[in-house]
């Protein structure tokens, strides 16, 4: 019976989303409050199903053999799942607020929502099947989201989108073939299902798949070379550059990669073989490669999207050590890192829904016109920084332990980049706090006329968020241990 | 009473917050108000009464605060540990000597220049911005010194760079953001670069809790100590950032000039010597002096620090703007202090920390003197200063005293320190660098005298080439600005004539600390 919430928690957002057009409403804010519940129900309905922790796999449906759409909480994808059930809820109501300027509010909450479900899908998938289903449904659901201004700018960003996501789905999908031929099973088995005798000596072939495969499923998580669709994506209205392409779009990469290494393919098999290095190479350069991008980036959205590839390359950091410790960092990471570049992005937002402004230079004096907005943007700043005290250093302090846990010398390099990264970061954050409250003595505040803090359903999810940074970075322990418990089987 | 930690570190930040708050909230309603006239009117007529009350405030708390911490810190040792802020590792307090030592330093000179502030600060706006800052950090260095680990080292270390930005960008112009930019992220890269180190020392140490003499953990480092090494290294040169060690000493001239004055005094007077604090609290409190003698690093170190010392001296000789001479003094006098450190015996350190003292109450006075130059009548260039002693006499008499102290002539404080660097290098197992090393302080207080005494000579005797016969008008600063002056000058001085307790207190800690 437990097993059931699965299906109903991935459904609900479906059947909200399609009830939006249909339900005659009122007013607009009948819409909103349907809505809102319905996302806050099957949020409440999330972490019912977790505190249940129903032990039993739910197969929806079974095409033949093993090849099923099943759906299971395990400890990460748990994990994953009480991440974004957290986050939406705050998206949404921001998102209300937001679009009251746009045009196509309709079709746009349908896909919102509907990412939703499709979100829960990737985390509470048990097998591979399953989760490269939800992957590339997750691709589509949010194209509608890119092009959503119907600009030309919008079009053509949608269109690399597009070519970006299907073709790491396709590198992906040799992936799945490769484990659904050699693999014991399809499930998600801790420590892989790869069998070195099963393989017969084809270790090569199975380093290049691997590569492949992880490559094909972090386009999602921007990683060099294929970072570039992320900024160009920033044309999207704010909720979705913030929540999806900040939080469940780029994580869910993260999650497949981390399911492909370290549940499939298996990390013994792995370990320090020429496809970890070459993986580590890259994920390394995509951390101080972002970073230096966003240093020159002049338009706040896509300097902070390009400050997304970088952290995202954290996460990849963390996961591809293939030690129990840097998965945990790793994870850690995608917890903390959602939250602070969420809040960032939802200032950045609230900045260009009061005044329209979205290149830094235009950004002046704003400080003391909005002092909430700028107060939350630069404590998101201080965390992404990695300022002590906030949970940004402790994520960063993880992934530093575990790289010294494996005495690997590209490892140790790393911590490097993650040090060169944390000092562009406060270069390219604190360029613009800066700004916004020191404009220099000779400016004229009578310029921004009455600009002014938004309402209080864009400033409520910043100060919920600018109180969770503050919460993991005192206090982290709890968080951390839990995650060294659910890492801990995991070879 | 633990807790007094707490209080010293909370009461003035708290209270800094507050008068950051109510500027803030001022500076909105202000921004409101588009008319300019207005606005200019409502400034001049509220002034005065504001401002008093202002000083009023900002002087209790501040007496109150520096009372409060010699209280805490020489009221016996004290610990306290609050919560565990990462893997364990709590934000953690305790009272050692050495932490006492150096929050004196802080108190006495965060008491003067705050008293000077309050003449200074009236002509340069934004006030309570700038009380609210500085008693800020004020809360943020107690905390620095008071903190019993490496981890909560590193925390109050990067909300003191955080905190003293502002500082420097005070006037607002386009230069002075640019400088507290670069400032910022000179810090910025020496923090990282520290914390590049902690990671490593989390790894090989027993504890990161200050432990006198080390306490690195010899089985796990065994056959990983060349990487150690670096990460050592790695840490120096990022707090060296802090202490203005080359190559990461750029920053100094360029924020130096562009602060006000009493913030340029205790960037240079204080600021930059957590720097040489946290290479302290590194070296002889976690790593161990042990550990790095006779290795590449120490030599990597020295070279360094002589090097600094050698190019601050020269590139202060040839400067024409007094703050930005000042600022050079401050990055070549420092590195005496680090090379004193780094020939890691007792006799240098106690060297070390005795010019630790005398420089920053010398560099603090000195900056605070130019301060007065510049407020009083807009002199920045030190051809400029010419006959500036029959103006002010009383002032050019205590610039005097801290340039003598500065250079090193007996006996003042300066002397003595000097004397126990050199004396430290001669007895230390260093090679070549036992005679370069006083050799390169010799020529370095001869251009200190040479960049220093001019002021004074050519401020007392102009020459004949001034044009108008008549002597100017004896014009002596407010006794709000002098006081400070005179009193760092006395205690520079005091430091050489009665060295016994201090040089006794040091001496303890050195023996301590250097196994």
């Amino acid at each position: 019976m437990r097993e059931w919430l699965l299906l109903a928690v991935i459904l609900i957002p479906f059947a909200v989303a399609v009830l939006i057009p249909l339900l005659p409403f009122r007013s607009r804010n009948g819409m909103l409050l349907f809505m809102e519940a319905g996302v806050l129900l099957n949020s409440i309905l999330v972490f019912v199903l977790l505190s249940l922790h129903p032990e039993q796999a739910l197969t929806v449906f079974r095409f033949t053999g093993n090849l099923s759409i099943t759906l299971k909480a395990d400890g990460v994808g748990s994990l994953y799942a009480a991440l974004v059930a957290a986050l939406w809820p705050f998206a949404m109501l921001y998102s209300f607020e937001y679009m009251k300027h746009e045009h196509n509010e309709k079709s746009f909450f349908l896909f919102y929502v509907v990412t939703y479900g499709v979100t829960l899908g990737v985390a509470f998938s048990e097998n591979i099947l399953t989760m490269y289903f939800f992957f590339e449904m997750l691709s589509l659901i949010t194209l509608p989201l890119v092009m959503h201004t119907r600009t030309r700018e919008a079009i053509l960003a949608s269109r690399t989108y597009l070519y970006y996501m299907l073709g790491g789905a396709a590198f992906a999908f040799i992936g799945v073939i490769f484990i659904l031929t050699y693999g014991s099973t399809s499930s998600f088995v801790a420590g892989g299902v790869l069998d070195p005798a099963g393989l017969g000596g084809r270790m090569e072939l199975t380093e290049i798949v691997f590569v492949l495969c992880f490559l094909g499923v972090a386009v999602k998580t921007a990683v060099w070379p294929f970072s570039s669709w992320l900024p160009k994506a920033g044309v999207a209205p704010t909720p979705v550059t913030a929540l999806l392409h900040a939080v469940a779009v780029v994580n869910t990469g993260a999650f497949a990669a981390m399911r492909v290494t370290y549940f499939s393919f298996g990390t013994k098999l792995l370990r320090s073989t020429a496809a970890q290095r070459l993986l580590m190479g890259l994920v390394l350069f995509t951390i101080v490669y972002g970073c230096s991008r966003a240093l020159k980036e002049t338009h706040i959205k896509r300097r902070l999207a390009w400050s997304t590839v970088s952290n995202l390359s954290y996460i990849l950091f963390g996961i591809v050590m293939m030690t129990p410790a840097g998965l945990a960092a790793g994870l850690a990471h995608m917890l903390f890192h959602s939250v602070m570049k969420i809040c960032s992005f939802f200032c950045a937002g609230a900045v260009m829904h009061q005044s329209g402004k979205s290149y830094i230079h235009e950004l002046d004096g704003f400080g003391r016109k909005m002092p909430k907005v700028f107060c939350s943007f630069t404590i998101s700043s201080f965390a992404l920084m990695g300022v002590p005290g906030l949970c940004g250093f402790v994520s960063k302090w993880n992934l530093a332990k575990a790289a010294l846990q494996t005495q690997d010398a590209m490892a140790v390099a790393g911590i490097a980049a993650l040090m060169i990264s944390a000092l562009l970061t406060a270069i390219y954050m604190l360029t613009i706090v800066v700004r916004a409250f020191f404009p220099g003595r000779e400016f004229e505040y009578g310029k921004l006329g009455d600009l002014k803090d938004p309402g209080w359903m864009m400033l409520l999810p910043l100060f919920v968020f600018v109180i969770a940074m503050f919460v993991f970075g005192l206090h982290s322990g709890p968080v951390i241990r839990m995650l060294e418990q659910i890492t801990a089987g995991i070879q | 009473m633990k807790e007094w930690i707490l209080i010293s570190v909370i009461l003035p930040a708290v209270m800094g917050v507050c008068l950051l708050l109510a500027s803030f909230a001022e500076n909105v309603k202000r921004s409101e108000t588009v008319n300019r006239k207005n606005r200019r009117r409502d400034r001049q007529t509220g002034e005065q009464g504001t401002q008093f009350g202002l000083h009023c405030f900002v002087g209790i708390v501040l007496a109150l605060s520096v009372a409060i911490t010699f209280f805490t810190a020489y009221g016996g040792e004290k610990s306290l540990v609050l919560f565990p802020l990462v893997d364990g590792i709590p934000v953690a307090f305790r009272t050692d000597d050495l932490s006492c030592f150096f929050v004196t330093i802080v108190g006495i000179v965060w008491l003067c220049a705050g008293v000077y502030s309050f003449r200074y600060m009236s002509h340069e706006g934004d006030e309570k911005r700038f009380y609210g800052f500085y008693l800020l950090l004020y809360g943020v260095l107690c905390g620095l010194c008071f903190s019993a680990n490496l981890v909560t080292m590193y925390l109050f270390y990067e909300l003191m760079t955080l905190t003293s930005m502002p500082l420097v960008l005070h006037n607002g112009s386009r230069e002075a953001i640019m400088a507290s930019l670069k400032y910022l992220f000179y810090s910025m890269c020496g923090a990282y670069a520290g914390l590049f180190g902690i990671f490593f020392l989390n790894r090989y140490c027993d504890t990161l809790d200050f432990v006198a003499g080390g306490s690195l953990n010899m089985t796990t480092v065994s056959g990983q100590e060349e990487m150690l090494l670096v990460a050592v290294f790695v840490m120096l040169l990022g707090f060296g950032a802090k202490a203005g060690l080359f190559p990461m000493h750029a920053w100094l001239p360029a924020a130096h000039p562009v602060a006000p004055s009493p913030a340029s005094a205790v960037l240079s007077g204080v600021i930059v010597k957590f720097g040489v604090f946290a290479m302290i609290r590194t070296v002889f409190y976690v790593v161990g002096p042990a550990f790095l003698r006779g290795t590449w690093v120490q030599y990597a170190w020295m070279t360094l620090a002589l090097l600094t010392v050698f190019m601050g001296s020269m590139l202060a000789f040839g400067e024409p703007v007094l703050k930005k001479r000042l600022a050079y003094s401050t990055v070549s006098q420092i590195s005496y202090i680090l090379f004193g450190l780094s020939l890691l015996t007792p006799t240098a350190f106690s060297g070390a920390l005795l010019h630790t003292a005398v420089h920053a109450f010398v560099k603090c006075g000195l900056f605070l003197t130019a301060g007065v130059w510049i407020w009083q009548s807009g002199l920045t260039r030190v051809e400029e200063l010419r006959g500036i002693g029959r103006k002010m006499p009383v002032l050019l008499w205590g610039y005097t005293v801290l340039s003598l102290a500065l250079v090193g002539i007996p006996p003042t404080g300066g002397f003595l320190s000097k004397w126990y660097l050199a004396q430290g290098a001669v007895q230390s197992q260093t090679g070549v660098f036992r005679l370069m090393g006083p050799a390169v302080l010799l020529v370095s207080a001869l251009l200190t005298a040479g960049y220093l005494f001019p002021i004074t000579m050519n401020g007392f005797f102009p020459g004949k080439t001034q044009d108008g016969s008549q002597p100017p008008q004896r014009k002596d600063p407010p006794a709000g600005m002098l006081v400070p002056v005179l009193l760092l000058a006395l205690a520079a001085v005091l430091l050489g004539v009665i060295p016994g307790p201090v040089t006794k207190y040091i001496a303890d800690i050195a023996a301590l600390v250097c196994r």
